[in-house]
């Protein structure tokens, strides 16, 4: 993780928060710094209960929590109208136009009502509504909505952008716009974020670090070039033949593999290189018709990340 | 041109965070609603008793001098507790068009994110959506009557600009706030139990004439004077004819008996506010 890079926004040490009966978040330990931070994990991994217990919505059994020097427990106000949150779900109010509701937003947040309204306009323009402000939202498509929900985060400047699942439900078209926005957000405006996603490529198209969530732990956390790019090497290969026994040896040899559409991703560790495929293919009579090197994705960090222990 | 060449500013003209924070809500609630020029129409429609009652007041001043036709027609603080009979209706007819979605629709479009991530509490977004029918109500309650009272001084001042009724104001103020904050807590209640405007609109106005219906029958059967307590607006009504000295048969009941319904339903739709209003799903 890039620690280096300033001062932690949010922290949290041992953090323990439940709903009732069922434990959402295990004494996970960990800090977003400024730049854009990725949140993965899936279903039911403490996600978006990280999220919710950051904004004051739920309160920590134990442990530590802070965001900017806040504790959002003993000061949900003052952290709040630091953060920018765009639910996953849909949020709008019925019956309002799109200016109308972000200026609304802004006031919320504390904005003078002319600020609010000023600041309405310009951010509707930054996320392409500049033209269909005046309608309501009720009657915008689902892309249309996401990008309101965006601009009502954006409207009163907030020094952390929390972001959960900000491309559902969008066409590719779309979802390449509001990524780039964000990405736009991130560098340009020097906005720090919280990019909470199941879609790696969106988390790795936008993000530097990462922070992967499993079973309300902790299961993986750093920067993503760290995590993908020097743990393994990684081969795409096609075999000609029965390949039982030559995953079999690969296995035998410390090789993790896994079965693609079109042929296996084999995983060599530091010490290991390329020949290995070679001499185990020869030795299990099987022909390696395509090779081809490759790094390893985040989605594979991501599912290894799950298969392994968590970390606290 | 790629839309993120669109301009962003920064803020950095952040101030303290205000003390007053529901007003807002309060505020844009009620420009949506009055922009319905139906929801007008229905506003102005709750003034006709006024106009009404205004009329009665030139009349009785003008054409009832003799001494037994004022003794027939009511007067003095009475004529205030007969208006607000009128009003009664009016008020959870007004509330349920004006209130019904208030919580409900933000229930089901997500709106009560868009608050609770905001830098206010579950008590201000509360306070900002009970004044809104706060303000309905008591701009078709408070309003008319204390306009009807200065129209009864002007009038007939030697009727009514006499110390005897002096109370008059402060009573009109006491059960304009007690119908409001009665009917406007009983459907954010309700409103906060449903995600759909119609079925809280339908469950309020359902629930106010069921219990009246059954508030009757019971009544007429068992000849029981405390089945008023039964209903919210035989409740209120009761409440209405002890501050403004009417007797009515069928609501002689000491008026403590209705006040204590009142508060115990208030109480328990603040209950009921308290845990549906959160940003979280309850998990059970």
């Amino acid at each position: 993780m890039a620690e280096m890079e300033g001062q932690a926004l949010v922290e949290f040490q041992d953090l323990a928060v439940s709903y009732g009966p069922l434990q959402a978040l295990v004494s996970v330990s960990g800090a977003f710094y400024p730049g854009p931070t990725g949140l993965l994990g899936p279903n039911g991994a403490g996600k978006t209960t990280l999220l919710k217990t950051l904004l004051g919505f739920l309160t920590p059994d134990s442990g530590r929590l802070s965001a900017f020097g806040l504790d959002p427990v003993s000061q949900p106000l003052e952290v709040r109208r630091r953060i920018g949150y765009m639910p996953e779900v849909d949020c709008h109010l019925a019956g309002m136009t799109a200016s109308a509701f972000v200026a609304f937003a802004g006031e919320l947040s504390g904005l003078p009502r002319d600020e609010a309204i000023s600041r309405a306009h310009e951010v509707l323009y930054y996320v392409g509504l500049g033209e269909a402000r005046y309608r309501t939202i009720d009657t915008y498509s689902t892309g249309m909505k996401q990008r309101v929900k965006l601009a009502q985060a954006l409207v009163h400047d907030p020094d952390l952008l929390l972001l959960d699942e900000p491309t559902n439900g969008l066409d590719p078209e779309g979802r390449a716009e509001m990524l780039s926005l964000i990405r736009d957000l991130s560098t340009r405006r020097q906005m720090s974020l919280i990019l909470c996603s199941h879609l790696l490529r969106d988390v790795e198209s936008v993000c530097e670090n990462v922070i992967v969530f499993n079973l309300g732990k902790v299961a993986a956390k750093g920067a993503i070039a760290e995590l993908t790019g020097t743990r393994r090497s990684v081969y795409e290969l096609r075999v000609k033949g029965e390949p039982t026994a030559f995953l079999t040896d690969l296995k035998d040899h410390g090789c993790e593999w896994t079965e693609g559409e079109d042929g296996y991703r084999v995983f060599l560790t530091s010490d290991q290189g390329p020949e290995l495929l070679f001499r185990t293919a020869h030795e299990c009579g099987v022909q390696i018709r395509h090779l081809r090197p490759g790094a390893e994705s985040l989605e594979d960090v991501f599912l290894r990340a799950l298969g392994q222990e968590v970390q606290p | 041109m790629p839309i993120y060449d669109q301009t962003y500013r920064k803020y950095d003209a952040r101030g303290p965070l205000r003390s007053v924070r529901f007003w807002p809500i309060t505020r844009e609630a009620l420009r949506l609603l009055l922009a319905k020029k139906a929801f007008l129409a229905l506003w102005a429609a709750c003034w006709l008793p006024f106009i009404g009652f205004v009329i009665y007041l030139w009349g009785v001043t003008q054409f009832a001098q003799a001494p037994q036709v004022a003794q027939m027609l009511p007067s003095g603080g009475q004529v205030f507790g007969r208006f607000f009979h009128f009003q009664i209706l009016l008020v959870f007819i007004l509330s349920t068009f004006g209130g019904a979605g208030l919580i409900a629709n933000d229930l089901r479009t997500g709106g009560i994110l868009v608050y609770l991530s905001r830098p206010l509490t579950r008590r201000d977004y509360v306070a900002g959506k009970l004044g809104v029918l706060l303000a309905l109500n008591l701009s078709v309650t408070l309003v008319p009557a204390l306009l009807l009272y200065l129209v009864a001084l002007g009038l007939a001042p030697d009727r009514y600009l006499v110390w005897s009724l002096a109370w008059v104001p402060l009573a009109i103020l006491a059960y304009s706030s007690t119908l409001s904050l009665s009917s406007s807590l009983l459907l954010l209640a309700i409103s906060a139990l449903s995600r759909s405007a119609r079925v809280a609109g339908l469950a309020f106005f359902g629930l106010i004439v069921a219990l009246d219906i059954v508030r009757g029958v019971v009544g007429a059967i068992y000849r029981w004077p405390g089945a008023i307590l039964l209903s919210l607006q035989a409740n209120v009504r009761a409440i209405d004819n002890a501050l403004f000295g009417i007797d009515e048969r069928w609501f002689r009941i000491p008026w403590p008996y209705p006040a204590a319904v009142l508060t115990v339903l208030a109480l328990a739709c603040l209950l009921i506010l308290r845990s549906r209003v959160r940003a979280v799903e309850i998990v059970k």
